[in-house]
């Protein structure tokens, strides 16, 4: 119930990528009218984490704002800078410890939205510039990023039902997906097993986290993208992106669209033709609809 | 030449212009249209539209006789529809291109996306590069040429038409086989060929119809006759209807089929009372033409709406299930009652126009008799996506039903066991579902409402889809309603009960603040201006009535619609047996019945306070079991089972 677009400039960073998903995700708003979302990839800081969390308006937020902060302070995550922008709290942190375990208790206190050295996810109700009027995504400037518009049916129109997801407790990976995963209670249960946890009953969560573990055991990306479409049921179209890369993944019954356009300098990956046709007005793109059941990745130049 | 620009115009500008100019006879050419959907959607003139770069969703959908040529790609959907003229496309094509085409002709340079030709009836849909997917997936005929490599589970459920495929075929489909090429089919392709200057020398292999699925095994058995009223019996172990079930089964080993609704007592309207006392109903003289019960349905977002003298229509009934002289007398009674009628599936006959002055023309999965000139002359364009009897499953209509004229319409072979498809090719989810509205709004101007039919399932989701992709109205139908052909079990035990149907969608609407955003027509076991007042006092903007508008035009309820022999000529398509049914007769029957519903909806409204059928409201009603009251919220109140029968029917 949506549309999602991702980009990557291949070399060097400042390329606005924040302005370029904003035009594409316009392009694709009536895929889903009701909320829109960016995972951002900015300037890496070692040691240093940025978390975004929903604290809800007024006292609601203040005491959540309290709440992170002692929550931080007994986690041992030294605050660096802080900001309230919209109904997002946003930090900067120096820590070093586990990560999973300190994003699953930052998670109890407030609504966590992305944890990262570099990944810093927007989203909101309303469309792509309406989210840019409240968080500026515009003048983002990094080297990639993923979009996501949704029509909202199963879950409310909330800002934290919205996409992209964070794999919730790893840094940095974010998953926008079109499609449903019907297996999604069987593969969770395996993850939950293995001591993950969830926040929502998002089946883009699920391919987040299924993801980001096999990253975190070592496997590259590629390999498991190519995984995933083995072990998930369903109909899907997904992108992924983690610090340095972009994927995508696509059921092999196509029954979701999608459609990428590649150069030297870039790569950038739609549900339709129309938003890639936004980056570039009045020209015939030499575009490419990925087959059913395939997967691909691309890395930025470090 | 026309030049249109994107970059200034919209879409539906632009498309208004090329109409304009195709009704003048002038070419067309459009820049910088940049990818966007439906650019030449409903033009009916013989022009040449040239596309100067990428289009986008549905190009030259729903045309007939215009020649269209896209310098670059195209998005899903090429040519939807198309019944003649041509389109051309330079670089590559998404999916379902070809989708359900007529007679046209269409050339792809590039590659195209899986399901190419889905449903397609006739024409050629040819491709220079490689096709994807299930190429050719449910086509009845026609032609597709492949000049690359296949991909995979080509030809998949096809029931007619030919694939030839120059490159490698890696998987063939399910019912789908290799045959031989004859030298006058290649010959035929060359000349295609060189007409669209591709050049291609090499050889085809041809792809058909396997013939495996294309009828069961075994026919439907003749049952012997017990009425529905005693086949449903009071028992719910073992009673007639059991007994039935399990003999059909031992004849022919396997599911049965059969006509009419669910026969398993489900809460429903008749669980509800009247709060107040009725017993003066309908004493006031004249009571008709005291109660304002006009209603329009469809216009709320603009659209010229159906005007109803009741808030009552006819529920969707297809041409193929009933004949062509009981389409003829339930358009006759719409008309005499002012009310409106609708196609169901499988097309709209002259005749069926010419009786119903409203009429709702309806499209399914398999596009079976849709085309823009019918739609261009219907009152309303309805989108089915599922019903109430049956949800999920796709429409039956066995061979002996499947007459020449009938397969003409349906642009199918005759004489095959008809398993039309569950879902749309184009429609996977709520975020294509929305570009498939705006085709048809693009296609026919704006002018019509666009209405959703529904078989409660997951009611709560379905509605906010329906109400966020923008359609005028829903037929929502619970599981009370009938078919004329499905699954036993399935008409008995899956679905969701009408009363369930109705509370869900007006809560979902109400959890997002779009009531007033969406109208409501409710469907599926309504069987006279009781239930109807008692729909409306639930919230319902009108009701339909499908069964008891063909038992009142002399249907015996034997439930054996889905044979084709149908005694009193209803649900045949058998000459003689249609002879039986007299058309102008019926039709006054089933006038007078809504004239009794009128009747009833006026009195009650009158006796329960109301000037106008705008003014019934929930408090009007109690619930008399504990389900009726769990599922409305209504107050539980068992006093009321005795208060009796309620009203007499007494015409004006
Ligand atoms: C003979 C017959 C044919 C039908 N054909 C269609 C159809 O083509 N499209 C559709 O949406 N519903 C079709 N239906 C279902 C009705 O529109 C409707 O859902 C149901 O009949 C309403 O409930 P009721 O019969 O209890 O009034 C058909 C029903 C019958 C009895």
């Amino acid at each position: 119930m949506c549309g999602i677009a991702g980009i990557m400039f291949k070399n060097a960073s400042g390329r606005g990528t924040g302005k370029a998903l904003i035009d594409m995700l316009d392009g694709c708003q009536h895929r889903g009218p009701d909320s829109t979302g960016f995972a951002l990839y900015g300037a890496v800081s070692e040691e240093q984490l940025r978390l975004r969390f929903f604290i809800g308006e007024g006292d609601q937020a203040n005491s959540a704002v309290e709440r992170v902060k002692t929550e931080l302070a007994k986690q041992g995550a030294e605050l660096l800078e802080d900001e309230v922008i919209g109904n997002n709290y946003r930090v900067t942190v120096r820590f070093t410890g586990d990560l999973q375990q300190f994003a699953y208790a930052m998670e109890h206190n407030a609504k966590v939205i992305s944890i990262g050295t570099s990944l810093e996810i927007v989203k909101d109700v309303g469309g792509a510039h309406d989210v840019d009027d409240r968080y500026h995504v515009a003048g983002f400037e990094g080297t990639h990023g993923l979009g996501h518009v949704r029509l909202a049916t199963e879950s409310d129109v909330k800002p934290e039902a919205s996409h992209p997801f964070w794999a919730t407790g790893f840094e940095d990976v974010a998953i926008v997906h079109n499609g449903q995963i019907t297996n999604y209670w069987k593969m969770r249960r395996r993850l939950e097993q293995r001591g993950f946890q969830f926040t929502t009953d998002n089946d883009s969560e699920l391919i987040a986290v299924y993801l980001a573990d096999k990253l975190a055991q070592g496997v590259a990306l590629r390999e498991a993208l190519k995984t995933s479409i083995e072990d998930m049921d369903g109909t899907f179209s997904f992108l992924v992106s983690t610090r340095d890369e972009i994927g995508y993944a696509k059921d092999r019954l196509a029954a979701k669209p999608m459609i990428m356009y590649e150069t030297d300098e870039l790569v950038a990956i739609a549900s339709e033709e129309v938003s890639l046709n936004r980056l570039f007005p009045g020209q015939a793109l030499n575009t490419k609809e990925p087959p059913p059941g395939t997967y691909d990745t691309w890395s930025r130049s470090i | 030449m026309v030049t249109l620009d994107l970059a200034k115009l919209d879409v539906r500008a632009a498309n208004e212009r090329i109409r304009a100019a195709g009704a003048a006879g002038e070419d067309v050419e459009v820049v910088n249209p940049d990818a966007r959907h439906h650019i030449g959607v409903g033009l009916i003139h013989p022009i040449n539209v040239h596309v100067r770069g990428s289009a986008g969703y549905f190009c030259a959908g729903l045309s007939d006789q215009a020649s269209f040529e896209v310098e670059n790609n195209v998005g899903w959907g090429l040519g939807d529809n198309m019944y003649s003229g041509s389109v051309v496309v330079g670089g590559n094509a998404g999916a379902i291109p070809g989708v359900a085409i007529r007679g046209a002709e269409i050339v792809v340079r590039g590659n195209m996306g899986s399901r190419a030709g889905q449903v397609m009836k006739a024409g050629t849909l040819c491709c220079a590069g490689n096709a994807n997917f299930m190429a050719g997936y449910m086509m009845y005929g026609g032609r597709i040429v492949i000049l690359g490599d296949s991909g995979e589970r080509v030809g998949e459920d096809m029931t007619g038409g030919e694939i030839f495929v120059a490159g490698k075929v890696s998987e063939l489909g399910s019912d789908a086989q290799l045959t031989d090429t004859a030298a006058e089919e290649i010959d035929e392709i060359r000349e295609f060929l060189d007409r669209y200057g591709v050049s291609f020398k090499g050889g085809f292999q041809k792809i058909v119809n396997a013939g495996k699925k294309l009828r069961y095994a075994t026919s439907e058995r003749q049952m012997r006759s017990i009425p529905f009223f005693t086949f449903s019996g009071n028992s719910s172990y073992w009673n007639p209807k059991v007994q039935e079930d399990l003999y059909i089964k031992s004849q022919i080993g396997r599911y049965r089929i059969r006509g009419y609704g669910g026969a398993r007592p489900l809460p429903h309207l008749s669980d509800l009372a009247f709060k107040k006392d009725l017993s003066d109903a309908g004493r006031v003289v004249d009571v008709v033409s005291k109660i304002d019960m006009y209603t329009e349905i469809g216009g709320i977002n603009g659209a010229n709406p159906l005007q109803l003298s009741m808030p009552v229509m006819i529920a969707p009934m297809s041409y193929g299930a009933l004949s062509a002289s009981t389409k003829r007398a339930v358009g006759l009674a719409s008309s005499l009652a002012g009310i409106a009628e609708n196609t169901g599936e499988g097309g709209m006959s002259n005749a069926q126009r010419d009786a119903a002055t409203q009429l709702i023309f309806q499209m399914l999965g398999g596009r079976l008799g849709w085309n823009i000139h019918d739609m261009n002359r219907a009152d309303g364009l309805e989108i089915y996506i599922s019903q109430g009897a049956k949800p999920g499953l796709g429409g039956q209509l066995m061979a002996k039903k499947v007459t020449p004229e009938l397969a003409r319409i349906r642009g199918i072979p005759a004489g095959i066991d008809l398993r039309s498809p569950s879902r749309h090719p184009d429609i996977l989810g709520a975020d294509d579902l929305v570009i498939k509205v705006e085709e048809l709004r693009e296609a026919t101007g704006y002018r019509l409402p666009v209405s959703v039919k529904l078989g409660a399932g997951r009611v709560r989701d379905d509605i906010k889809i329906a109400v966020k992709d923008g359609f005028d109205f829903i037929e929502l139908d619970g599981m009370q309603g009938s078919t004329g052909a499905g699954s036993a079990e399935v008409i008995d035990y899956v679905g969701t009960p009408t009363l369930s149907a109705i509370i869900e969608a007006l809560d979902a609407l109400e959890s997002i603040g779009r009531r007033q955003d969406i109208q409501i027509v409710l469907m599926g076991g309504i069987r006279d201006g009781v239930d109807a007042v008692k729909a409306l006092a639930l919230g319902a903007d009108a009701v339909a009535f499908g069964t008891s508008a063909i038992i009142a035009g002399g249907c015996i309820a034997c439930m054996q619609c889905h044979v084709g022999q149908c005694v009193t000529g209803i649900a045949t398509q058998d000459p003689e047996h249609e002879a039986r049914y007299d058309p102008e007769a019926e039709a006054k029957n089933i006038h007078r019945f809504l004239e009794g519903v009128r009747w009833q909806i006026a009195a009650l409204t009158e006796a329960l306070g109301y000037s106008s059928v705008r003014g019934l409201n929930r408090d009007d009603l109690v619930a008399v079991t504990p389900e009726a009251a769990s599922i409305t919220g209504l107050e539980y109140a068992p006093q009321y089972r005795v208060r009796g029968a309620g009203l007499e029917v007494r015409t004006a």
